[in-house]
């Protein structure tokens, strides 16, 4: 008898205000207003009025019938659906109220603080999840979720180190090698579920899709694939939003989670629950040392750090923590989604990519970055040492410093002082030498971020690491004076 | 683990006398190597300095030729070695046939010797008949027999030295060379560099960099052009680089859709670099091949002769597509990925998860220090 495991993530983020002028909003001491987007509201409403109710009223009716499955909810989607969505909410809490229901744990912001070289953001965000769960509903997670299901040791090793019984991860053939996601294997002593992505994607990406040979799939078909594959327990795992929002009612998708249930048990196969699939031992050891997740077709963390500018903002971001003070915006400028929309990739994983974002790449980062550059400013000004922040602040790509010869743009940018002193490093060096000569640097130190101490030092220096070691000096010192 | 007290002995380095390839290896491994240990550099240069931790110490070398430079060279490194001794060094690291004399003098203290090419191979693959050559070949077989544990950049080297100086293949380790990728990889419009050259920015570009000389091949690619223009009217060629073959080849591809543009600065490198489509490597012989790195950096795509460093780093149709050093194979190699475009982004992205994964200096630090460690034990 073959076995099932259902999971949903069910997310929403502040989105940022692609409006946002620093000028214009100074006034507004709200930064919540002023940094995101009024359409939040109206976005949550209509997925709530096109997925979250009429598919949790689906899946109530099921779970009677005998239905099991699990959902990881965001901290952001349950701040949003308290704000502007109580009948979803509702509806969620009778859900996790079913006893064939399980809440998993995730991070509160849905961000990427599993990335950042520090972890104890990512424990903090966590645990304050953990505290949500137990708020809003009563219930202590026992399997984690990390955000879009990134994962590797480090993640297995924080998920073992709060208590968790299992994580999450995606089987990607890479890390699999000769064996099948459809087993349990454990990874730094925790035991790791593995998604399968070939059937969840069935439903997630090609159910709609006219082209696909399969089409138009129902739930008896679909059924009879579960019953036929091999393993212990077959992990489907996908967006909440599949259901109604990105398959419309009009594809059918709400009448095939509808009829999935009852045409799973006719095919003799079971659902059951994360933990109850835990409860078998361990068939292998992975060792995940990369970093995979469940986007694209790299199946890394490339969907949000691919190119130069996502590494910009997500380096950005995790500095940020120790010059501002408004903790919970700066968490919200963590989430996953900011860097979703600054992705430039070609071919499907394009589609996907542009399908979320509401502007272009870079109109994205753009936006992020002044959003990011002008919180930092702010808090600076509530700062005790104000000249050390602001001198580390970070800019928008219309302060940042960019690298030039007499060819052209050399494709490098700085956008802070640490990011000066890194770039000092890989820039080529006649680059370097082009803006020495113009006396480039020392404009830009004094100007834009303001630091004049510096400016006069970098004045008496030509050569590449002369400029380096002075401007890791100086933001070596600034760091310090924050401590 | 115990912090090691380390001596270099170099003949170039990036920030005194920098001659080609051997100052950023034998540099970048040092400014590694400081984060966790003490690191002396004896080099030449007018001043000593410290960067990036590591403790540089000049010497001016005189000399009518190389032969004798290099030895009074050694000789000076040696001196200024004995200053540093207190406490004393625990391990000596010695870079190519430059500094042999000093390896000969402080033979009895744990060495290390690095080959990083052979006059043989810097030759073209040939033995020369000239005093030079036979001693500094002479050289680089005394190097080798004198010194404790040898690294090669590559295993074709390290069968070259093994048959040139009869140096058992157990005393050699192959330790790759290391790249940064953040160099080589920028955030560049495409379409805004192939302008500037009169390209449309949707026309493949196929990027060679390297000298012009017999040893790198340019005249392979100059020679598969008809062929491929024949498949893909639009393909555009850009050469850079300088050597004794730009002329001729400049003459021959008159009606070629080519460009030479000679020496080009570092950052009109990587600008070019970062908005081509394929890079070729179409070297005859190759001990290393440091471009092939490069490429992978900037998550290029390579078409590369199937020869030394680039025949055991590339993974044929993974991260690269390996050809024949000839005009026909070099045609098929670039026609093959032009004619599959999707591969062409997935082998540069698998190409530049090898060098996170593979040729870091971290990781090629680790491996030096393991064999520093099998000399000391």
């Amino acid at each position: 008898m073959s076995r099932v495991c259902f999971g949903f993530e069910v997310h929403q983020p502040f989105r940022l205000d692609h409006q946002f002028d620093p000028e214009a909003g100074r006034r507004n001491k709200n930064l919540r207003e002023v940094y995101f987007t009024a359409k939040n509201r109206d976005l949550l409403e209509r997925v709530v009025q096109k997925c979250y109710v009429p598919a949790t009223e689906i899946v109530l009716e099921n779970l009677d019938q005998g239905f099991c499955c699990s959902f990881s909810l965001s901290g952001t989607l349950i701040e949003q659906l308290e704000a502007w969505g109580k009948d979803a909410l509702d509806l969620f809490q009778q859900v996790a109220s079913h006893h064939n229901t399980e809440l998993l744990a995730q991070t509160y912001y849905h961000s990427l603080a599993s990335l950042f070289t520090e972890k104890g953001e990512f424990e903090e965000q966590i645990r304050q999840h953990m505290h949500l769960m137990q708020d809003t509903f009563g219930v202590t997670p026992r399997v984690f979720e990390n955000t879009e299901f990134i994962f590797n040791t480090t993640v297995a090793s924080v998920a073992k180190k709060l208590g968790f019984a299992g994580v999450y991860a995606e089987g990607v053939e890479r890390v699999l090698g000769w064996r099948s996601p459809n087993y349990l294997y454990s990874c730094q002593g925790i035991k790791v579920l593995m998604r399968n992505y070939r059937l969840s994607d069935d439903i997630a990406f090609r159910f709609s899709n006219r082209q696909w040979e399969h089409y138009p799939l129902t739930a008896d078909t679909f059924a009879s694939w579960l019953a036929a594959t091999p393993g212990d327990c077959i992990h489907l795992f996908m967006d909440y939003e599949t259901f109604g929002e990105h398959h419309w009612h009009e594809s059918g998708i709400m009448e095939f989670l509808r009829w999935l249930p009852h045409e799973i048990a006719l095919k003799d196969t079971q659902c059951i629950l994360p933990s109850q699939a835990l409860e078998q031992d361990p068939r292998d050891e992975l060792n995940i040392a990369e970093t995979i997740s469940w986007a694209d077709q790299e199946k890394d963390a490339s969907a949000w750090l691919g190119n130069c500018q996502q590494l910009a903002a997500f380096r950005e971001v995790e500095r940020a923590g120790r010059l501002v003070r408004d903790r919970e915006v700066w968490r919200y400028l963590q989430a996953s989604d900011h860097f979703h929309y600054m992705a430039s990739k070609s071919g499907s994983c394009e589609e996907v990519h542009s399908y979320f974002r509401q502007e272009g790449p870079f109109k994205s980062f753009a936006d992020y970055m002044r959003v990011l550059s002008d919180f930092e400013e702010r808090s600076a000004s509530l700062a005790r040492m104000r000249g050390a922040v602001l001198g580390l602040r970070c800019l928008p790509p219309e302060k940042a410093f960019h690298f030039f010869s007499a060819y052209g743009y050399t494709g490098y940018s700085a956008y802070s002082l640490d990011d000066f002193a890194m770039q000092l490093e890989v820039v080529p060096k006649d680059s370097l030498q082009f803006h020495v000569e113009r006396g480039d640097f020392v404009r830009w130190v004094a100007d834009v971020i303001g630091d004049h101490h510096l400016a006069e030092s970098l004045k008496k220096y030509h050569l590449p690491h002369e400029l380096f070691d002075a401007v890791d000096k100086r933001r070596k010192y600034l760091w310090n004076r924050l401590k | 683990m115990e912090s090691l007290k380390i001596a270099f002995f170099c003949w170039e380095s990036l920030y005194s006398e920098r001659v080609g390839g051997l100052a950023s290896a034998a540099t970048h491994l040092a400014e590694t190597l400081a984060r966790d240990h003490e690191v002396h550099f004896f080099t030449r240069g007018d001043h000593d300095r410290v960067i990036k931790d590591v403790n540089y110490h000049c010497c001016q070398p005189e000399g009518k030729n190389i032969v004798d430079y290099c030895r009074s060279m050694s000789m000076s490194m040696v001196e200024r070695f004995r200053d540093y001794d207190i406490p004393r060094f625990d391990v000596l690291h010695f870079h190519d046939w430059h500094v042999v004399e000093a390896l000969h003098l402080l033979r009895e203290r744990p060495n290390v010797l690095s080959f990083h090419s052979t006059e043989f191979g810097r030759n073209g693959g040939n033995f020369g008949d000239w005093w030079e050559f036979r001693e500094i070949s002479t050289k680089e077989w005394y190097a080798g027999l004198i010194a404790q544990k040898i690294l090669a950049v590559s295993h074709s080297l390290k069968n070259e030295i093994g048959w040139l100086y009869q140096i058992p293949q157990e005393k050699v380790e192959v330790i790759p060379n290391g790249a940064i990728p953040e160099e080589y990889r920028a955030h560049i419009d495409a379409g805004e560099v192939k302008h500037r050259y009169g390209i449309h920015p949707l026309t493949p570009l196929v990027f060679f960099c390297g000298r012009m000389v017999f040893q790198k091949g340019p005249d392979l690619v100059v020679d598969a052009i008809p062929a491929i223009i024949q498949k893909h009217w639009d393909v555009q060629f850009i050469f850079a680089g300088e050597g004794h073959m730009r002329r001729w080849l400049t003459d021959r591809s008159q009606s070629l859709p080519a460009q030479f543009l000679g020496w080009i600065p570092d950052s009109e490198y990587v600008r070019l670099l970062n908005a081509s489509d394929i890079v070729v490597i179409p070297s005859r012989n190759e001990p290393f091949g440091l471009v092939l790195l490069e490429a992978w950096s900037a998550e290029k795509c390579v078409v590369a002769a199937d020869v030394g460093g680039l025949a055991e780093n590339i993974e044929n149709f993974r991260d690269g597509v390996k050809v024949y050093p000839t005009p026909e194979s070099v045609a098929w190699g670039i026609t093959y990925v032009l004619n599959e475009r999707s591969k062409i982004s997935s082998l540069g992205k698998e190409g530049r998860k090898k060098i996170d994964r593979l040729f870091k200096w971290d990781s090629i630090a680790k491996n030096v220090v393991a064999a520093y460690r099998s000399v000391m034990a």
